[in-house]
């Protein structure tokens, strides 16, 4: 990995410069807001339903759009015929391929272009064509008279069959997605060679579907020819500069406003087809559109975490030493390049200590949706192979897993050039904080005790992490405004998903400059208002924003102790702000209030504006974590109860304890959800479709399927180089470990390795009666 | 999205089945199957009948010969709760709470639930298959990993989704039926249609026929009844495997009763074969292993659910383990 390579959540989103902030902050040394448990700056709004989500808009005259998709994993569109849907009453607009204006190039993730409309449908539920009508129900009744003749195509839905010879191809001239990647450093062999204990085992992770609350979709209206969207997004930039880009507008025309967004794991930092469409009928229709997608179109086209098919072989040393890791992942990103591979052996290369390492990655095409970005790319299932062969290896040599993991700490990234130091690394410190406050030795010590007895055991398990992102960086561009009578207004581009940033940004402000919370109204996510901002993804959003949202604090505060200065008569060096006051440090009788400054209340407003400075050179920002389970298996029907979690996160400085307890429950529960209950079923021999498009055939764990028992332990190491906050990334190393962990514990309690997700009744039963058969 | 359809709420039974005569008419009670039917166009609906103002229809109440009545609209959580239902038919309490989830058992009613729709993925979804009028079950060549292993007829392997039926079964009760030539009452064993009589219905229901009420016959002294569920989850799934029992047990033997299977059969899987050996037998280990055995023994799993034959061998010696001991 290069230093210039641009992490995954910017990857097609252009990535403007912000001038330099001056004069860098060090990390405060005592706070007084900044670390409390304080519930959201917009709980009122969000519990009473006042907040209004971009699905929830309504606008007068607005329409409703439909998409007409292809039911077939692989086809031909030969011809379209909207003759009857444009008669039906209410029906304002038709749209296809062919339709004046609407034969637009599109490109998914990573470049290899189509068209809006592409005669060629490479996945079941591709565009084909798209209705806008006064009811949802005319627009959806409109689509199902829209007569389509497909040639229907040999298909390929399984990236293990789809590199077979004879396998329908999916692009020309075949189904890899260019060359597999590779990566290297010493020499496997001689590793393997040193060890004491070498272990090769195949893993399998299973394709998650996206499946946030807040369905995908947005409302697009025109004015004359400036065109607003109200879109249910994770960065309103990055959908501005793609819409731009399609319709071949200026970005001074593309507004895009995403307030609020009900739910955004990585498949929100892009639009998708739908925005472009929504566009296009509004235009057509001469009327705003409102397009959301449904469930199941969701389901189909709004990505995935692919699966991984994994195979590792790792060497250790009696003494615990690490000695080589060779790895290789075959996944499919779908029909596009998607990154079906992408950073799944980043655990491999950079978690632990190894001299030699080696990985490959195959990406391959198959027919079926594109994936996206999902809560901590690859990670998840690089650590389900990872930290189960680390678990093996622990027992092989008959060493404490938690030992063992000690034992081969890094100092500094090794998978990187230049190896360069980690600002903080508080693997150790996760994995001793995570097993103390866990119990683990004595834990473990209770499973051994209890023995043969009842068929339901009990086991533990752990597995640590780290996240490749997390650090954050330029730009950012941050405006406050301080009123005369101590309001402020916060001004921001990026959106606050729902993990608690405006909430964390109003504690920044309240920390610098002394305001009550609610005193702050926060104005973000909107290009029309706000500065540009890299859209909230890859657990950067914290380390990104508070430091420039602290800048612009610092730079209102500047102004405003000069202010107060005069009035005091003092120098502005010897002002501090307390309480609401501003007092001079060598003399507390001398004070002011802020509303009381002479120069505020002439100005009436003042602006600071602050910017989120570079990162330390030749270091590299990261979080590390450990987590720690306790399970009940069923030894009869494989039921597993997840008892307890711990979680140990080190992700720098705590901003507010509650949404940090919010993240880890949060990233436990999708955790639960790989490892246990969520898989995509398509329709591989018959058909190649997506069998499983509900909630109910789409297992997502209930609230009986996670413990109340999460414990959370922020390991909060002082880190004065990584921004002028501390803070560190958190959502997404809290997912990462959780499966493994499960599974870990699951061996624990049975003596079964479950190498393939989910660990359920369907797979474990049949497990456990094999074993028993064999004895 | 819902289909285009008139909505009516008649006030009688006789009304009700005159409006489900008309082409196109479907039943509404709950509501929680039928809306998911409509939306994913599993069938149309020209006319929603529902029978939510029928009051008789309501309640649970003991009949005079001490067993009990279900009316149609009686909730599963009225079922579920219901002090008679606990104290005599454990069993049909048990299946009741595990069905779905609270919401959908405060809204679900215990005739929506014995007629419910199967859930198969291939039925459900965008597949023109055998029960809608297709040549072809897609389960047997696709994705049959929560599909039948008895009673398929080798024409569809959907399995029955309703964890009450099989307690009902188990109890022996009766459903009765009311349609235009009158009121019928109909053994609930007899409520099934396995797919070798008639793959495209699940039960004997004629057009314009509804179920009004289930009738439990009087309990037998010596009933020890449960019932148990594996799923893929812990809430809101239908069961990979369950087992409902009612044995009636006298001198430590098993005097008489029923063993009936969920997530087994495209209908309530009555195990005589399990009945055979336990009947007449004290429940030793011994028996409880020759009957989980047996249970399973002429199964026919399919590619992708073979797990289901140790999954019913270990509840059904779970369970019977636990009813030996009271």
């Amino acid at each position: 990995m290069k230093a210039s390579d641009k992490p995954y959540y910017l990857r097609g989103i252009p990535v403007p410069e912000t001038p330099a902030p001056g004069k860098e902050l060090h990390p405060w040394k005592e706070t007084h807001v900044i670390g409390k448990p304080l519930s959201r700056a917009d709980a009122y709004q969000r519990v009473s339903g006042a907040a209004i989500f971009p699905s929830d808009t309504l606008l007068p005259d607005m329409l409703y759009g439909a998409i007409l998709r292809c039911p077939y994993p692989n086809a031909l569109v030969k011809s379209v015929d909207v003759s009857q849907a444009e008669r039906l009453s209410g029906v304002r607009a038709v749209i296809t391929g062919s339709t004046p204006g609407a034969d637009l190039k599109w490109t998914y993730l990573q470049g290899s272009s189509t068209k809006l409309f592409d005669p060629h449908c490479r996945f079941e539920g591709e565009t084909v064509a798209a209705v806008a009508a006064e009811t949802p129900y005319q627009a959806w009744d409109a689509v199902q008279t829209i007569s389509v003749q497909y040639q229907v195509l040999p298909y390929t839905v399984d990236e293990r069959s789809a590199i077979e010879p004879g396998a329908p191809k999916v692009h020309q001239p075949g189904n890899r997605v260019g060359q597999p990647e590779k990566y290297q450093r010493g020499g496997v062999e001689k590793g393997f060679s040193e060890a004491d204990v070498v272990l090769e085992q195949d893993y399998r992770t299973e394709c998650e579907l996206h499946t946030p609350l807040e369905l995908h979709g947005c409302v697009a209206k025109w004015d004359g020819d400036q065109l607003t969207i109200w879109e249910s997004t994770q960065g309103v930039y990055g959908v501005q500069s793609k819409v731009a880009q399609v319709l071949a507008l200026p970005l001074s025309k593309v507004r895009v406003v995403g307030h609020y967004i009900g739910g955004g794991f990585g498949s929100k930092l892009q639009p998708g087809k739908y925005t472009v469409i929504a566009a296009l009928l509004a235009k057509a229709a001469a009327r705003p559109v409102k397009l959301f997608l449904s469930r199941e179109e969701t389901f189909l086209s709004c990505g995935n975490r692919p699966p991984s098919n994994m195979r590792l072989k790792a060497g250790v040393k009696k003494d615990g030493t690490l000695t080589a890791l060779q790895f290789s992942v075959t996944g499919t990103g779908g029909a596009y390049p998607a990154g079906g591979v992408s950073l799944v052996d980043w655990l491999i290369r950079d978690l632990y200590t190894c001299p030699n390492v080696q990985t490959e990655a195959i990406d391959i095409f198959t027919h079926t949706g594109p994936a996206r970005p999902f809560r901590a790319p690859g990670h998840p299932q690089g650590s389900w192979a990872l930290e189960q062969m680390l678990d093996a290896l622990a027992e092989k040599i008959s060493m404490d897993p938690v030992e063992l993991r000690l034992k081969n700490i890094p100092a500094f990234s090794q998978a990187r050039d230049g190896n360069p130091k980690y600002t903080t690394t508080g693997l150790r410190e996760c994995l001793e904080t995570g097993a103390k406050t866990f119990g683990w030795r004595e834990a473990l010590q209770r499973v051994r005790e209890s023995g043969r007895a009842g068929h339901i055991k009990r086991g533990v398990g752990m597995a640590a992490c780290l996240w490749v992102a997390g650090g954050g960086g330029p730009p950012s561009t941050i405006i406050i405004k301080l009123f005369s009578d101590g309001s402020a207004n916060l001004n921001m581009g990026a959106s606050d998903i729902g993990t608690g940033t405006k909430t964390v940004m109003a504690m920044v402000l309240s920390e610098e400059l002394g305001l009550d919370i609610d005193r702050i109204q926060i104005e973000n996510a909107d290009t029309g208002t706000t500065q540009y901002a890299t859209p909230s993804g890859g657990s950067k959003t914290v380390p990104t924003e508070a430091p420039a949202v602290r800048a612009a604090a610092v730079h209102v505060k500047q102004q405003l102790l000069a202010m107060a200065a005069e009035d005091l008569k003092t120098q502005a060096a010897n002002l501090i702000i307390k309480d609401g006051e501003i007092v001079a440090a060598s003399d507390p009788s001398k004070k002011i209030k802020i509303t009381d400054v002479a120069g505020l209340k002439k100005r009436g407003v003042l602006v600071g504006v602050g910017y989120r400075g570079p990162n330390p050179k030749n270091k590299v920002t990261n979080p590390f974590g450990a987590q720690f389970c306790e399970v009940l298996v069923n030894t009869r029907t494989g039921e597993v109860e997840v008892v307890r979690f711990v979680a140990a996160q080190d992700s720098g400085r705590v901003m507010n304890r509650l949404t940090y307890e919010n993240q880890v429950i949060g990233g436990i529960t999708m955790g639960i959800g790989l490892a246990m209950t969520e898989f995509r079923v398509l329709d591989k021999n018959e058909t190649g479709k997506l069998c499983n498009k509900n909630w109910h055939d789409y297992k997502l764990p209930t609230a009986l399927d996670v413990p109340s028992d999460i414990v959370s332990v922020p390991v909060e190491l002082e880190d004065s180089e990584a921004n002028s906050t501390g803070a560190k990334g958190l959502g997404e190393p809290v997912t990462i470990p959780t499966a493994a962990a499960i599974a870990n514990a699951v061996y624990n309690a049975t003596g079964i390795r479950v190498t393939t997700t989910p660990i359920n009744p369907v797979q474990l039963s049949l497990l456990l009666s094999e074993a028993k058969i064999k004895g | 999205m819902l289909p285009n359809f008139k909505y009516v709420r008649p006030g009688s039974v006789e009304e009700a089945i005159d409006h489900l005569t008309s082409e196109g008419a479907r039943v509404h009670a709950g509501g929680t199957d039928l809306l998911g039917c409509l939306r994913d166009n599993v069938f149309g609906a020209l006319k929603v009948v529902s029978i939510n103002a029928l009051d008789d229809l309501r309640g649970i109440r003991q009949t005079p010969d001490r067993g009990v009545r279900i009316g149609a609209l009686a909730t599963i959580t009225q079922v579920e709760n219901h002090e008679l239902i606990n104290e005599r038919y454990k069993g049909l309490a048990m299946g009741a709470s595990e069905v779905a989830s609270p919401q959908l058992r405060n809204q679900g009613t215990i005739g929506g639930n014995i007629c419910q729709k199967p859930r198969c993925w291939y039925y459900r979804g965008e597949f023109h298959c055998i029960r809608k009028g297709g040549n072809l079950c897609y389960a047997f060549g696709g994705e049959n990993q929560f599909h039948c292993i008895f009673g398929s007829d080798k024409k569809c392997c959907i399995v029955h989704p309703s964890d009450i039926a099989p307690a009902l079964v188990a109890f022996d009760a009766r459903v009765r039926v009311s349609g235009h030539k009158g009121d019928r009452l109909v053994p609930i064993e007899k409520f099934y249609v396995l797919p070798g009589e008639d793959v495209e219905r699940e039960t004997v229901l004629e057009a314009g026929e509804i179920v009004t009420e289930i009738i439990l016959p009087p309990i037998i002294e010596g009933t020890r009844s449960s019932y148990r569920k594996v799923r893929a989850r812990r809430s809101w799934d239908f069961a990979l495997a369950g087992v409902a029992l009612a044995l009636v047990l006298k001198g430590g033997k098993v005097e008489s009763g029923r063993v009936v299977l969920s997530g087994a059969a495209p209908v309530p899987w009555r195990s005589h074969t399990v009945e055979k050996v336990i009947i007449g037998q004290k429940l030793d280990s011994k028996t409880i292993t020759r009957a989980a055995e047996t249970a399973v023994h002429n199964a026919e799993p399919l590619a992708k659910n073979s797990y289901k034959i140790p999954l019913f061998k270990a509840i059904i010696e779970e369970e019977l383990t636990k009813i030996a001991i009271g």
